[in-house]
């Protein structure tokens, strides 16, 4: 922590302030997700299976979340759909995108569960559209997790699910 | 059960874009002393205060509770804090009224402060904000707040016919209403055509349909009736008020794990509700209630707010909005303080400072055009993230 500035301000009744800043450092472990980021690596969307009671989850977690059994890996099939979507005007905190860019909670197969994440391109596609995860490096210095991406594969679906 | 937990006195300091006058200390003590003076009690007779401090990262104090409650004389009493994201303060709110309903103490401060503002640069500010995401799976996706709301926003839209015209409205009413508060920190005239060509953020979300940061404190004694009695000595002089009702509940923290039926919808909101108003025996509370205050971080979370809080059908809040439904004269009125679009929000103090109004409200101490007049019953709405957490809290005028 350091102090950059002491100074004051207003009018009749001076404030007094001081300007200070704190660089934050952390190494995060990544924990029960490790197996998820080695995948990543590999272009591999992986999930956790519960051993004994068969519960799918994504995203990974170290314990089945229902019934905290031992939790295996398997590698879902990437493919999923859009729920919702919206163009985002400020890029992530970490970096790695652009901005604008399309944000869309996902409902992946093989899962019960999802992803909010990157589609490539500038429009919000529909809900119920077909899409698959893409896998790259992940741009700089950004999250990892930015290495993956979905892309839009197919038209929404014809059915309105409610 | 030693019975309901009264409000016996209410305080806050206005909020504000950035108090150059205040620290965070500062400004908890203005709230404390104003909230000890409506009661007409001294410190020395509160036995818990309860501190409501959202984010050590935005007060640059962890540990903040023996802090505040030293400012404010209470140094040697218990206190604890509590942190539930937007709905601190409710949560402080609620445990204060539980320890004092539990007869385990016969009176506490519920005391909540949060310096927001521009003291925190805006990188900065965008960095914590960001963090208050699930850290492992949406923070690193996020690029603002909005995102996650318009992304609940837009499933409402495209299900319901819900259109940006109709939330835009609730920004406009809000702001309106906060040129009336003194202690609003955005009251603005504002026009549906000004929002929608405001800056976009996310999705159908532009710069005026989001809520201010801002810095402030709120404070509310509560107590039971034998102690209102002996030591609050401007309790015989208006009505009681009493906390009748409290509910939390919690949902998926991460939007993309919701059931897809309930992706527009704030589950959790209407869980605590559901309990707030069964422990209050409201059945049909939009006829019941008379004044609420509803956690409007964006326009949009109003009018879903309407529908989750059971005043309305799922998909109608977008015509309610339109219509007005529940402007000022509304049954029941909705954030005649401005919200947290017009008065704004300083995290951990906002759950209190919603409690300020609706008990100045149920008390008919509120000065025109905000009074809602005859006001008996009131309720606060709080929610963390996008509705991970919510919070809410019954008041009734005391028989």
């Amino acid at each position: 922590m350091r102090v950059l500035a002491v100074g004051e301000a207003g009018g009749a009744e001076r404030t007094a302030f001081l300007e200070w800043e704190a660089a934050q450092r952390y190494r995060h472990a990544l924990g029960s997700s490790a197996p998820f980021y080695r995948g990543l690596a590999e272009g591999r969307l992986r999930a956790n299976r519960c051993r004994e009671c068969g519960a799918a989850w994504f995203p990974p977690a170290r314990f089945c979340r229902a019934d905290l059994g031992p939790a295996d890996w398997y590698d879902l099939p990437g493919t999923g759909r859009v729920i919702s979507s919206a163009v985002v005007h400020s890029p992530p905190p970490f970096g790695g995108w652009d901005a604008p860019y399309v944000l869309a909670s996902i409902r992946l197969d093989g899962t019960e569960g999802g992803i909010t994440h990157r589609i490539a391109g500038e429009e919000a596609p529909r809900h119920g559209t077909a899409v698959r995860a893409r896998f790259g490096a992940p741009a700089g210095e950004a999250h990892p997790l930015l290495g993956l991406f979905f892309e839009v594969t197919g038209e929404s679906a014809s059915e309105e699910e409610k | 059960m030693s019975g309901r937990a009264l409000v016996v006195g209410v305080g806050m300091t206005p909020f504000r874009g950035f108090r150059e006058d205040a620290n965070l200390r500062d400004m908890a003590a203005e709230a404390a002393r104003e909230a000890l003076r409506d009661a007409g009690a001294g410190p020395d007779k509160i036995d818990l205060t309860v501190v409501a401090c959202e984010s050590d990262h935005f007060n640059r104090q962890l540990s903040p509770g023996p802090i505040l409650q030293d400012a404010v004389g209470l140094a040697g009493k218990p206190v604890l804090r509590v942190e539930g994201g937007g709905a601190t303060g409710a949560l402080a709110v609620q445990t204060a009224a539980a320890a004092v309903a539990s007869g385990r103490v016969r009176s506490a401060l519920a005391l909540g402060a949060e310096t927001n503002g521009r003291g925190v640069d805006r990188p900065t500010a965008v960095e914590i904000m960001a963090m208050s995401a699930d850290l492992e799976w949406e923070t690193p996706v996020f690029g603002t707040f909005a995102a996650p709301y318009a992304l609940m926003i837009v499933e409402h839209m495209r299900r319901y016919g819900t259109t940006p015209d109709q939330f835009a409205r609730i920004a406009v009413k809000n702001r309106a209403a906060a040129l009336h508060n003194p202690h609003a920190h955005k009251g603005m005239t504002l026009t549906v055509p000004q929002v929608r060509s405001s800056p976009p953020l996310a999705g159908p979300y532009r710069l005026y349909d989001a809520s201010p940061l801002s810095d402030g404190a709120a404070a509310a004694v509560l107590a039971d009736r034998e102690w209102a009695q002996e030591h609050s000595a401007n309790f015989r002089h208006r009505p009681p008020v009493q906390v009748r009702g409290a509910g939390c509940a919690t949902d998926h923290p991460r939007l993309a794990d919701r059931p897809p039926e309930m992706f527009p919808h704030f589950a959790a909101k209407r869980r605590a509700a559901q309990q707030a108003y069964r422990e209050a025996g409201l059945d049909d509370p939009s006829r019941q209630i008379d004044v609420a205050e509803v956690y409007d971080s964006f326009s949009g979370a109003e009018l879903q707010a309407y529908e989750d809080l059971g005043w309305c059908a799922a998909g109608e809040g977008g015509r309610a909005a339109e219509e007005g439904r529940f402007g000022l004269d509304g049954a029941p009125a909705v954030n005649t303080s401005g919200g947290l679009l017009g008065r704004g929000s300083a995290v951990g103090a906002t759950g209190i400072a919603q409690a300020v109004e609706v008990v100045s409200q149920l008390r008919g101490e509120v000065p025109a055009p905000r009074a809602v007049a005859g006001a008996r019953i009131g309720i606060t709405d709080t929610h963390a993230g996008v509705g991970s957490l919510c919070a809410v809290n019954v008041f009734g005028r005391a028989a």
